[in-house]
This record gives C-alpha cells, sequence and structure tokens, in this order.
C-alpha cells in the first residue's frame, strides 16, 4: 500500500443490537486531500469516524490510519491525528487556555512546543480573544473554534472533523469554513456534513454514504455528472394568464409539465412570488427548453422563469439518498415519483420499527442498489445513539433541513 | 507529564472550580463534628482520650455523603455531555482514563480525611491538651479510613461508569455503600451462614480492627482486593462502549 493513504477503511461494518449502522463501507483517503464526508443523518458519518478515531470498534472489517490498525494500534492512530466530534463536547468547566493545555498535555508536548504551537492555533482559529474565557461562557461558534484548537494543537497530519459547521450561523459557518481551507493546504482532512454547499466550497472530493453504505465516491464533478441529468427550473405566474382560462393552479402546471416528453421528475421548489415554480429534471444530452416554452405559450401562462442548469451537487444528493428516505416515510421505493406527503409520516414510523427486526438478516447487497435498502431503515438514527452519546439526537432533529 | 496524571490533576482541580468540593468539605466536618462531640453525649460523656467515635461515624459519612458526591459525576457526566468521546479520542488508554479519574477523586476525598486529622491535633496537641492521646489507634484508624476511602472510590467510580445520569449513579453509589456498611450490624444477627458471608462482605467489620487499633492483614487485603476488582470492572464498562 501506498504511503500517500492517510486513511484506509475496507469493508467496515457496524451492528447496534439488530440496526446495520455502516454495511461494508470502504474507501480511501489520500495524503493532502479535503474530503467531504456526506450522507442524511443517521446515515453513519459519525459512526465511520468514531471507528477511525477508535473510540468504538467496529463488528466487521478494518480500517487503517496512516497505516496504523484501528483495532491494533489505537494510541498510534490517535497520536497522528486530531478529531473534533460533533457539537465540540468540551469541559465547560476549564477555559480555552487550560482546556488547549490539557489536551496539549495529555499529547505529551512540551512546554515550549505547545507555546509555539498555541501561537499559531490562536492564530487560525481566531482564539486571542477568548484564551482566559471560561468555556462554558462561550457561543457554540466559538466553542467550536476551540475544538478546532485541540484537534490542531499537535500538528496533526490528519484531521476528521465531524459537523464542524453544525449550529453556527451563517458568519461563524463561513469563518470555519475559512479556517478548514486555509488548514487543509498541508493536511488530509475528512469532514463530515449533509449541507452540500460547504462541501462544494472546501473539499474538492466526495463520499456521501446513506444508510450504512458508500453510494458515491469521486470528485464532486464526477459525482455531479453521475446521474447525467440537467434540471430546468420554470416559474410561472400564478396570478395571470394571457388568455382567459383563469389563473394556473400548480396541479395544472404539474401535469402539464409532465406531459411534456423527456420530462423525467417534476418538482415544485418554494418560492416567495406569486408564481409555481418547479424543477423539472432531464436528460444531460437533450434541451427542454424549446417544449417548455412552447408550452407556455399554448396554455398561455406567463413564463416569469426559464432555465437549464447542470444537476447540482445538491439534486444528485437527493437522487442518491433519497429512495432511503422515502422509506422512511413509509412509501414504496419508487425512482419518479418526489412528492413529500407528511401525513403519511406516523403511520411509516410503525412500519420501519417492526422491519428492522425481521429484515436485518438479509444477506447483505452491495451498495448503490437503493431498492434493496429496507433491511437497515429509519433507526439508524437511533444507532448512533445506542453509543450513549445524546447529542447526536438533538443534532439530528435540529438540522434537517438542508436537501 | 504522563497521561494518566494530567487527566487525575484535571479531575481533582475541577473539584476546586465547582463549589462541589466546598460544599462537601464543609458539610462533612460539620457533620462529624456534631456527631463527635454531641450525638449521645459524644466524646465529652465518653471520659476517654480517644478518637474511636470518630473512627465510627467518619466511614458512615462518606459512605452516605463524600463518596457519592464526588464519583457521581465522573464518567457519568462525561458520557452525557459527549466529553468522553473528546477524552478518550486524545491517543489515552482506556485504563488511564479510568486510574486518572480514580485518582482525582480519591485525592478529593484523601485531602477530606487528611484534614480530619486536624481533631486530635487540636484537642491533643495544641492548643488544647485534653489527655494523653494514644496515637497507635489513631493512626491505625487513618490507613484504615484511606484504605476504606480507596474502595469506596473505586466502587463509586465503578457505578458511575455504568450509567448517564448522575442522580443515578448518586443514589446506586450511596444505597450499596451503606448497605456495605449496615450489613455489619445485620451479621452478628443473622445465622450461621448468612452471618458469616454478610461478616465477610462488610464494610464496617473489616473496618472495625482499625479502630480499635487492629491492622489486620486480611482487612487490608479486603479493601484492596475491592478497589482493585471495581477498577477492573469500571474499565470493562468503559471499554463496553465500542461493542455495545
Amino acid at each position: 500500500m501506498a504511503t500517500d493513504v492517510m486513511i484506509a477503511a475496507s469493508g467496515l461494518t457496524k451492528r447496534f443490537g439488530s440496526v446495520r449502522a455502516l454495511d461494508k463501507v470502504s474507501f480511501e483517503v489520500q495524503k493532502g486531500e479535503v474530503v467531504g464526508f456526506l450522507g442524511p443523518n443517521g446515515a453513519g458519518k459519525s459512526t465511520t469516524m468514531r471507528i477511525l478515531t477508535c473510540f468504538i470498534s467496529p463488528s466487521a472489517g478494518t480500517a487503517k490510519v496512516r497505516g496504523h490498525d484501528v483495532f491494533e494500534e489505537p494510541l498510534a492512530v490517535r497520536k497522528s491525528l486530531g478529531y473534533l466530534p460533533q457539537r465540540a463536547p468540551l469541559y465547560t468547566d476549564m477555559n480555552v487556555y487550560e482546556y488547549l493545555q490539557f489536551a496539549a498535555s495529555v499529547r505529551g508536548l512540551d512546554d515550549s512546543t505547545f507555546r509555539k504551537r498555541m501561537k499559531r492555533v490562536v492564530e487560525v482559529c481566531g482564539l486571542a480573544q477568548t484564551l482566559g474565557k471560561d468555556i462554558g461562557t462561550l457561543s457554540h461558534g466559538f466553542r467550536q473554534r476551540v475544538g478546532l484548537g485541540q484537534a490542531l494543537i499537535h500538528d496533526p497530519a490528519i484531521l476528521i472533523l465531524d459537523e464542524p459547521t453544525s449550529d453556527l450561523d451563517p458568519n461563524e459557518k463561513a469563518e470555519v469554513l475559512k479556517y478548514i481551507k486555509e488548514i487543509g493546504q498541508d493536511r488530509t482532512i475528512l469532514l463530515s456534513t449533509h449541507n452540500l454547499s460547504e462541501v462544494e466550497e472546501a473539499c474538492a472530493r466526495a463520499i456521501i454514504i446513506s444508510k450504512g453504505r458508500v453510494v458515491a465516491d469521486g470528485p464532486l464533478d464526477d459525482i455531479r455528472a453521475k446521474t447525467g441529468a440537467v434540471r430546468y427550473i420554470v416559474t410561472v405566474d400564478e396570478k395571470k394568464t394571457l388568455k382567459n382560462g383563469g389563473a394556473p393552479k400548480a396541479a395544472e402546471v404539474k401535469a402539464a409539465l409532465e406531459a411534456i416528453d423527456g420530462a423525467r421528475t417534476i418538482r415544485e421548489l418554494p418560492t416567495d412570488e406569486t408564481a409555481h415554480k418547479f424543477e423539472v429534471g432531464g436528460d444531460k444530452a437533450g434541451d427542454l427548453r424549446r417544449e417548455l416554452y412552447g408550452l407556455m405559450v399554448a396554455k398561455g401562462w406567463i413564463l416569469l422563469e426559464l432555465r437549464r442548469e447542470a444537476q447540482s451537487l445538491d439534486a444528485v444528493f437527493r437522487d442518491l439518498t433519497r429512495s432511503d428516505e422515502r422509506l422512511d416515510r413509509g412509501y414504496a421505493p419508487d425512482e419518479d415519483d418526489d412528492s413529500d406527503d407528511d401525513d403519511a409520516t406516523t403511520a411509516a414510523d410503525d412500519d420501519d420499527s417492526d422491519d428492522d427486526d425481521s429484515d436485518d438478516d438479509d444477506s447483505d447487497d452491495d451498495d448503490s442498489d437503493d431498492d434493496d435498502s429496507d433491511d437497515d431503515d429509519s433507526d439508524d438514527d437511533d444507532s448512533d445513539d445506542d453509543d450513549s452519546d445524546d447529542d447526536d439526537d438533538d443534532d439530528d432533529d435540529g438540522d434537517k433541513d438542508k436537501d | 507529564m504522563s497521561p494518566l496524571l494530567t487527566i487525575a490533576r484535571r479531575e481533582f482541580r475541577s473539584y476546586f472550580d465547582s463549589p462541589l468540593a466546598y460544599v462537601v468539605i464543609c458539610l462533612s466536618f460539620l457533620a462529624l463534628g456534631l456527631m463527635f462531640f454531641i450525638y449521645r453525649g459524644g466524646f465529652w460523656q465518653a471520659d476517654k482520650a480517644s478518637l474511636q467515635a470518630m473512627f465510627e461515624y467518619a466511614p458512615f459519612g462518606l459512605s452516605a455523603l463524600v463518596v457519592p458526591v464526588v464519583t457521581m459525576r465522573l464518567l457519568a457526566e462525561e458520557r452525557r455531555s459527549g466529553t468522553l468521546e473528546m477524552l478518550i479520542t486524545l491517543p489515552v488508554r482506556d485504563s488511564d482514563v479510568i486510574l486518572g479519574k480514580y485518582l482525582g477523586a480519591l485525592g478529593l476525598v484523601l485531602v477530606l480525611v487528611v484534614t480530619t486529622l486536624i481533631y486530635p491535633l487540636a484537642m491533643f496537641r495544641f492548643p488544647w491538651h485534653l489527655g494523653p492521646l494514644d496515637m497507635g489507634p489513631v493512626l491505625s484508624g487513618y490507613l484504615g479510613l484511606v484504605l476504606f476511602s480507596a474502595a469506596a472510590t473505586a466502587i463509586g467510580l465503578l457505578i458511575s461508569a455504568l450509567t448517564d445520569s448522575q442522580a443515578v449513579a448518586f443514589f446506586i453509589t450511596f444505597f450499596v455503600l451503606v448497605a456495605l456498611w449496615l450489613i455489619g450490624f445485620g451479621a452478628d444477627a443473622a445465622p450461621g451462614t448468612v452471618g458469616t458471608v454478610l461478616q465477610y462482605v462488610s464494610f464496617q467489620k473489616h473496618f472495625e480492627g482499625f479502630a480499635k487499633g487492629l491492622i489486620d492483614i486480611r482487612d487490608v487485603l479486603f479493601f484492596l482486593s475491592v478497589t482493585v476488582l471495581a477498577l477492573v470492572v469500571a474499565f470493562r464498562a468503559l471499554e463496553r462502549r465500542k461493542w455495545a
């Protein structure tokens, strides 16, 4: 194995009781890469990171960090990496300086090295003003910075950051991302998030996991191209028409769009205007703009916006992880339709819990086959928590946005 | 400094960053003083230059108040707040975490135990001279207290490692330690084998000798084995997270 492989996971599987949180996760991270580790809540991001940092052990499979096996040499592994757990759990009774000193001391840094590193960490993480403050009094953004600081204090070659930007306000987010980019120039970073714009901003490569399986892994452009789709944004005025047919209803527009040959997915988007805004998915090869315009003219609807764009990473992400989400909501797996009816949610929960018990012993399928994903569904959220941390739970609830 | 000592020092210091240590120390002194001098006539009626009464109450106070309060948060709180993940993913062994926390907590308990030396010193050396104190039983009593604290703190740590609620850890530790103390009194009344077993398990029975100035190697070994056993189980409980 080349020495440039900093993180190598192969066939990682983790079961929490009957729930399979990770299913044969394999990937490699090379030296100097900044990799975004993406997935919906409960997909197994934190579990993977906890295995890599030797906090928990995999049920099967191996992982190596800088050539050290997580099972055989946990101390060597932990020495070579800096880790920021989700929500930056810090000792709130210590002040920032004491905390960093504590981390440095546990890591065996001597005084002069500590002072040197401290200077750099304070500079990179912007901690100069807060050094003397109790961590308990800091805002979440600053705690996140302190967490980043302790992960950097020993100048590690590898950084593992678990949702470093969750719970931050947009300014803080931008700053943390700025730090990460800055730090990432000479380090290997594995960064988990479910916020895709962050990945686009900070990472060159992404690994997308869903329900414990890797569903995509590669440079962002490749992933974007993976589904080979383009989308059209169509906005139609909902009050006026050019003909006297009355104002168009959303369902009407949707039906008309569905009738267009080549339109694969139709999704209504939220908008502030008094208009219906739809996203129409189509093949990369064709161009539906003529048809769309023709439709508007024929119906006499007023077209406010029409644009064609390569599928965003957001959409790719949704495509790759959607069928799992559908299962969570109690729908049959379905490739075409995308409507979200919240009514079905309650019934869905019951179904899910049943499935866990009965279906879990199915033979393992390889990844990317979304239809078969019913063997480990929605309770993955819990599976992270079984590991005794309450935090995950809150977090998962709080950040269910960004899709 | 080794990771173990760093953790121990942080743990010890953190007691003094919160009012907890001060409250516990003050309350225990107050309680011990009241018991010693006033309860059932106390020291004055005994009419002896002896601290035996103190050694009767001190372990009970440690069991019922000091040790549960000091140990309840050790691992439970870290687990709840998630800082355990941060701590363990530093390059430390699980045993460093257990022993570091143990030493930190034991340190505080021993500070308390040692400060009770003020009683005999003030009463029999300076400023008062209430009589000729036989130092032998006092020293053996303190040895007993140290061993007792070591075992009780280890049990508290173990219980804290098993739950993620401080309150639960407190009550279970309280119950276990008080029970281990009180069954000594039941042991005399209980018949046959049950009585013998209770006698073996009771902290009170094993402590009795020390209070009288009698250092029995069996008692010493008893407290040491309980300590080691509890620490090993706590270590396993901490490791359990990997597989659960």
